[in-house]
């Protein structure tokens, strides 16, 4: 069990103010927001809330933001059905409920120390950014960190001045690629999967972790190239998509064979699932 | 132990109903018998199990979770009297067992223990089953028991709850009665116990190939009956309701059978052929279930059996199973 409910009742949300929105591209939102009553969401990277509206109900969103970063929390939101359609009219001084933080997160003390790849495609640079952002602020806990992200074109790309940069950054060696693009984009990156951005690197699998956050489609694709250069399922971090529709276990929404997602997950070791069917 | 003829039966019901909220098997006009109020129908005890999800009575179809009106967000308030259940037979009750652990483990589910923790429940056991059959005794796992001994019911307590509430009754059961009780548990084999122990096997040890679940599928017409009868299964969707002053929040039960219950806004979806539906359905009380809490979660009520239209069940589905893969 991880995370903590904000109100003595498992199902209560607890009411938030959106303090600002920004559009990050045309389908997609960062919301800012901060609890009403004052005190932090309390997660850690990879974990994520159970966003309510109401008249609309429930929706599981990744935090986008570190907890290193006080005073608010950020959720990037792609408008995709009817939930996150309504969620994409709210505006700074909007209100609405959270539940959680719910979920494992990525196991921080493994990767203290390690050389990171993390990867991470189309709107799963989301929860990564909340990875990415915790080694931006703490620099000396991590060795090398390398991020490779991969959209379906330049405008798809989510946090473009955060990618520049990271880039620009000596802290970070960055790699990007978009599947399309067209003459009028203005893109510096490599254009093809984000599965060409592995062979080219260089590292110790013994002192090395490779974290995934992207659509369902690329896992396979990008564990292959990993394995192809010596890195182990146990040295994979995986953070899977489901329908949750409690957060806390309890709704089936989420399973995968005797596996929660929102409980067991969303953040897996590879090993722990790669053999369970449909997890990938 | 005591003893209740079946003429004062009624009465010592009704003589509950100030302390307590009764549940317990009656008659409906069309013959059907459920868990209800004695206001709904004839009380009926005989005949086994009862239609319909008995642990609906703590996790009904339907539970509102809060309200909002004109902005202020209330909780349903606490029911006026605790429940008093009856009519759990043994299988019953380990469902019920089954569920209370799965309810309370990790974050503790609120809302069902707010309706399970007040509240008491009889077994009913004895040849009191179909047609007159023996349903053995549970000895446990509720907070008291009825036993048809074909002329009397003797009546045990296992909870002090379950002792003030048969205080009052004046006969003492005879000590052959009691012995009658104690005997019985040996006398209950049951085939279908082993061919659920061999089903799960089969699966654990993924001796099933694809093939099976795809010609199972094809016989699924996703009409839920199965999981909606089913006394073990707890998925529930959110849904709000909205009216022009108040909105609604409600969790109800929600079927793995339907195309829509793993499906992403992304488009993804898991479970997104019948045969996987079916695969789920079945091998997460057979394999899935033992794996995470260490016991096979279908206690073989037969419910779904007898509600499938398509006769896949899980019984007949694992009949199947190991007629053809052991």
């Amino acid at each position: 069990m991880t995370g903590a409910p904000l109100r003595d009742s498992l199902y209560l949300p607890s009411e938030c103010e959106i303090i600002t929105v920004t559009d990050l591209t045309p389908g997609e939102k960062l919301f800012r927001i901060r609890r009403a009553d004052g005190l932090p969401l309390g997660h850690l990277p990879g974990q994520f809330v159970q966003v309510s509206l109401l008249g609309w109900g429930e929706a599981p969103i990744s935090v986008a933001s570190s907890p290193t970063r006080d005073g608010f929390f950020e959720l990037g939101v792609r408008r995709a059905g009817t939930f996150t359609s309504a969620m994409h009219t709210l505006k700074a001084g909007d209100t609405l409920g959270i539940r959680g933080p719910f979920g494992r997160a990525f196991d921080l003390p493994r990767l203290r120390g390690q050389n990171l790849i993390l990867i991470s495609g189309g709107c799963g640079l989301a929860p990564m950014r909340s990875l990415i952002q915790y080694c931006e602020d703490r620099p000396s806990e991590f060795g090398s960190i390398s991020i490779l992200y991969g959209a379906k074109s330049p405008v798809d790309r989510l946090f473009k001045e955060e990618l520049a940069a990271w880039d620009a950054s000596a802290r970070f060696a960055c790699s990007m690629t978009v599947d399309n693009i067209s003459g009028r984009d203005c893109f510096s990156g490599s254009v093809g999967l984000i599965t060409a951005l592995i062979p080219p690197l260089t590292f110790s699998p013994d002192t090395t972790i490779a974290a995934i956050v992207g659509p369902p489609a690329m896992y396979r694709a990008v564990i292959a190239e990993l394995h192809k250069k010596g890195l182990p399922s146990d040295r994979i971090a995986v953070s899977l998509e489901r329908q949750m529709r409690c957060g806390v276990g309890k709704c089936g929404h989420c399973s995968i064979e005797h596996l929660y997602c929102c409980q067991d997950g969303p953040v897996f070791w590879l090993n722990e699932i790669e053999l369970l069917r449909g997890a990938l | 132990m005591k003893t209740i003829t079946p003429d004062r039966l009624d009465q010592f019901f009704s003589s509950l109903e100030p302390v307590w909220e009764l549940r317990l098997p009656i008659l409906l006009p069309d013959g059907t018998r459920v868990i209800g109020s004695l206001n709904d129908g004839p009380l009926a005890l005989h005949g086994g199990a009862v239609s319909g999800k008995p642990t609906a009575a703590f996790f009904p179809q339907q539970s509102t979770l809060f309200t909002v009106t004109d902005g202020a967000m209330q909780e349903p308030p606490p029911a006026d009297r605790p429940l008093f259940i009856v009519g759990f037979p043994p299988r019953d009750l380990a469902c019920l067992r089954f569920i209370d652990r799965f309810f309370a483990d990790g974050w503790r589910d609120d809302l069902y223990f707010r309706l399970r923790q007040r509240a008491t429940v009889a077994g009913l056991s004895g040849y009191c089953g179909p047609g007159g059959s023996l349903i053995s005794p549970a000895g446990g796992d509720c907070d008291l028991e009825f036993f048809w001994d074909r002329s009397n019911w003797l009546v045990t307590a296992y909870s002090e709850t379950g002792r003030k509430i048969i205080a009052g009754l004046p006969e003492t059961a005879t000590p052959e009665a009691a012995e009658l009780f104690l005997q019985v548990p040996a006398e209950f084999p049951d085939k279908n116990e082993t061919l659920i122990r061999h089903a799960s096997e089969l699966l654990r040890t993924n001796r099933v190939p694809e093939s099976f679940w795809a010609e199972i599928g094809d016989r699924c017409i996703a009409c839920t009956g199965c999981n909606l009868a089913c006394p073990t299964c707890t998925c529930f969707g959110v849904q709000d309701w909205r009216s022009a002053k108040k909105t609604e929040r409600s969790r109800m039960w929600d079927s793995c059978q339907l195309d829509g219950f793993m499906r992403e806004a992304g488009g993804h979806n898991p479970l997104g052929s019948e045969a996987e539906r079916t695969r789920r359905r079945i091998h997460h009380k057979l394999a899935a279930d033992p794996q995470k809490w260490g016991e096979i979660s279908c206690f073989l009520c037969g419910r779904c059996d007898a509600v499938c239209p398509t006769g896949i069940g899980i019984i007949a589905v694992a009949r199947e199973l190991v007629a053809r893969f052991r």
